[in-house]
């Protein structure tokens, strides 16, 4: 077994589990030792370069050193706070948008009048960097709660609508008419047949969308912030702890991998009805 | 159940689809004929005659520009009854990609708010009836053809339908599969008694299961012949050995051929 040069991944694994150091070749052909070796030899470097060419801490902290100023944000920096805060906003806003956008976009999908309506402001407003957004929602909401909530809410709903209308109008006519035949009203096909026929579309949505609510969330935060990991991080710079605002953008890397990969882990239990 | 008591009578039935571009499709013209309560009906005729068409007509989805539908209760033939309670069986069998075999079938009594226990148990009874007991909680992908459409029959019988209506059920599947098919709904139908129209190309299926053969002429679709089918049941494919079955396989076919035939000089004249 261990003759076969394209050992399947499974048993890459196994090998890795059995025997790491009789065999550290077979290490390599596993992705997650492969992936997080090259993140361990990439912070090895940093450190031993960063030490011997004496680069200013003002520059290029080391990584040790970040570590220990992440560690201290959280312990008395109040990081925490600011996590939560950052978190609440990305996701309340998220979450009106997710149950808005997927509703507007079921009407949408199934009335031309309203598609008719619709397309135009999508049209408008869509390719519109959000961002843009920022001064004149200041204006109207100031700096408060519901500003935060307002961008983080138009971050996700254009592209959580645009992808449930798609998902909607991809469903298969044939089961629409199965439905009715069993006895289905309008709104049951709405219910039990098109939003669920639509759900790996409206997911795609969710993905795009979650990812921009938090650059606009992040991004506003440092404009007007006192709070949240973006205020945090603004005002580190401005400080010139260098330390602390590599502590914050670990933060916000390790936040987007928590992110991707539940994504993954979702979509990997809805698709589960698929082929593939 | 008055699934024995209903039957649907078509009166002259006309149905012409609007086209934008003005040239209008008659599918149907002038169709006569009767659904017998507790037979098997099939309808057979050239691609594009209409028969699907008549069956969406009698499901009540597609209305008829000309002429109307009757619902008679046997016992009493001229009181109408309200239209009779119809399941559809798909060519494209139309499972919830979404759903298990089970959910599948539960689909329709759930929205007609059966109990749960009664819909689990009614579900089994249909589910063990195609043979697929066991498979309850796989999803449709992960089922041959031929399951698949067994979950569509077992979909459709839940219902408990006063007339069964199937449109090329075995239209999609192998030669093989459709054989055997074909002979576990003979026996479906023979033993539940249910009233039932198929729509086939198949002149063996319609002559396995019908009592009734309507042949369509070509389009625009009319009834060309009404042929019963006097063969003995239980009937299965030792029935092809019967005398009288290659009597009625030639009848039939000598109409479909001449059909056909119309079918393909209208097709052929339609796109010059
Ligand atoms: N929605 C529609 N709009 C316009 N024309 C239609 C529509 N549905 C069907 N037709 C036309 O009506 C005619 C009859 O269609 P129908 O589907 O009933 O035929 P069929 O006998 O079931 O054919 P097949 O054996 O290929 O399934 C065909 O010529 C078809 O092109
Ligand atoms: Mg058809």
């Amino acid at each position: 077994m261990s003759q076969q040069p394209l050992a399947g991944r499974d048993e890459a694994v196994d090998n890795a589990a059995v025997a790491p150091l009789s065999n550290p070749r077979r290490l390599l052909d596993n992705p997650r030792v492969l992936g997080w070796g090259s993140v361990a030899l990439f912070l090895v470097v940093w450190e031993v370069s960063a030490r011997i060419a004496g680069v200013s801490p003002l520059y290029l902290p080391r990584p040790t050193h970040i570590v220990v100023a992440l560690i201290e944000l959280f312990r008395d920096g109040g990081l925490t706070i600011d996590l939560a805060v950052t978190l609440y906003r990305i996701f309340a806003g998220f979450g009106l948008a997710l149950v808005a956008g997927t509703l507007l976009g079921v009407w949408i999908a199934t009335s031309w009048r309203v598609q008719a309506v619709a397309d135009m402001f999508i049209a408008a407003l869509y390719p519109l960097p959000k961002i843009t957004l920022i001064p004149l929602l200041i204006i109207w909401l100031g700096t408060g709660g519901p500003f935060m909530l307002t961008i983080s809410f138009l971050g996700a709903i254009f592209p959580i609508v645009i992808n449930t209308v798609l998902g909607v109008q991809q469903c298969e006519p044939g089961l629409v008419l199965a439905a009715r035949d069993l006895g289905a009203t309008q709104q049951q096909i709405v219910r039990r047949v098109l939003i669920p026929s639509a759900i790996p579309a409206i997911f795609a949505g969710v993905r795009l969308g979650l990812g921009v609510s938090i650059i606009l969330v992040v991004a506003a935060e440092m404009v007007v912030g006192k709070l949240g990991l973006g205020a945090r991080l603004y005002l580190s710079g401005q400080i010139l702890e260098t330390e602390q605002v590599f502590a914050v953008l670990i933060v916000l890397a390790i936040l987007g991998i928590i992110v991707s990969k539940g994504q993954d882990a979702i979509d990997v239990w809805l698709g589960r009805w698929r082929t593939g | 159940m008055s699934a024995s008591e209903v039957a649907i009578e078509f009166k002259d039935v006309g149905l012409t689809f609007p086209s934008a571009a003005g040239d209008a499709v008659v599918a149907l013209d002038n169709v006569r004929c009767r659904f017998a309560p507790g037979k098997v009906t099939a309808i057979i005729g050239p691609s594009g005659c209409g028969k699907s068409t008549l069956l969406q007509i009698a499901r009540g989805f597609l209305a008829p520009t000309r002429g109307s539908l009757r619902f008679f209760e046997i016992s009493n033939a001229a009181g109408t009854v309200p239209r009779p309670a119809m399941s559809i069986v798909w060519q494209e069998f139309n499972l919830f990609p979404w759903l298990t075999v089970m959910e599948n079938v539960t689909f329709g009594l759930e929205l007609r708010g059966v109990p749960r226990a009664e819909r689990d148990a009614r579900a089994h009874k249909a589910i063990s009836a195609v043979d697929l007991s066991g498979f309850e909680s796989k999803y449709p992908r992960q089922l041959s053809g031929g399951m698949k459409q067994r979950v569509g029959i077992a979909r459709a019988l839940v219902m408990e339908p006063d007339v069964l209506l199937l449109d090329e059920p075995f239209g999609a599947l192998d030669a093989q599969t459709r054989l055997v098919l074909q002979e576990q709904l003979a026996s479906l139908v023979e033993t539940s008694g249910t009233t039932a129209i198929l729509v086939t190309h198949s002149i063996d299926e319609a002559l396995l299961l019908a009592d009734t053969i309507i042949v369509m002429t070509a389009r625009p679709g009319r009834i060309a012949e009404e042929i019963d089918v006097a063969l003995p049941r239980p009937r299965s494919m030792a029935t092809t050995h019967d005398p009288n079955y290659a009597v009625l396989f030639d009848r039939i076919y000598g109409l479909l051929r001449d059909e056909v035939m119309r079918a393909m000089v209208i097709e052929s004249g339609g796109q010059s």
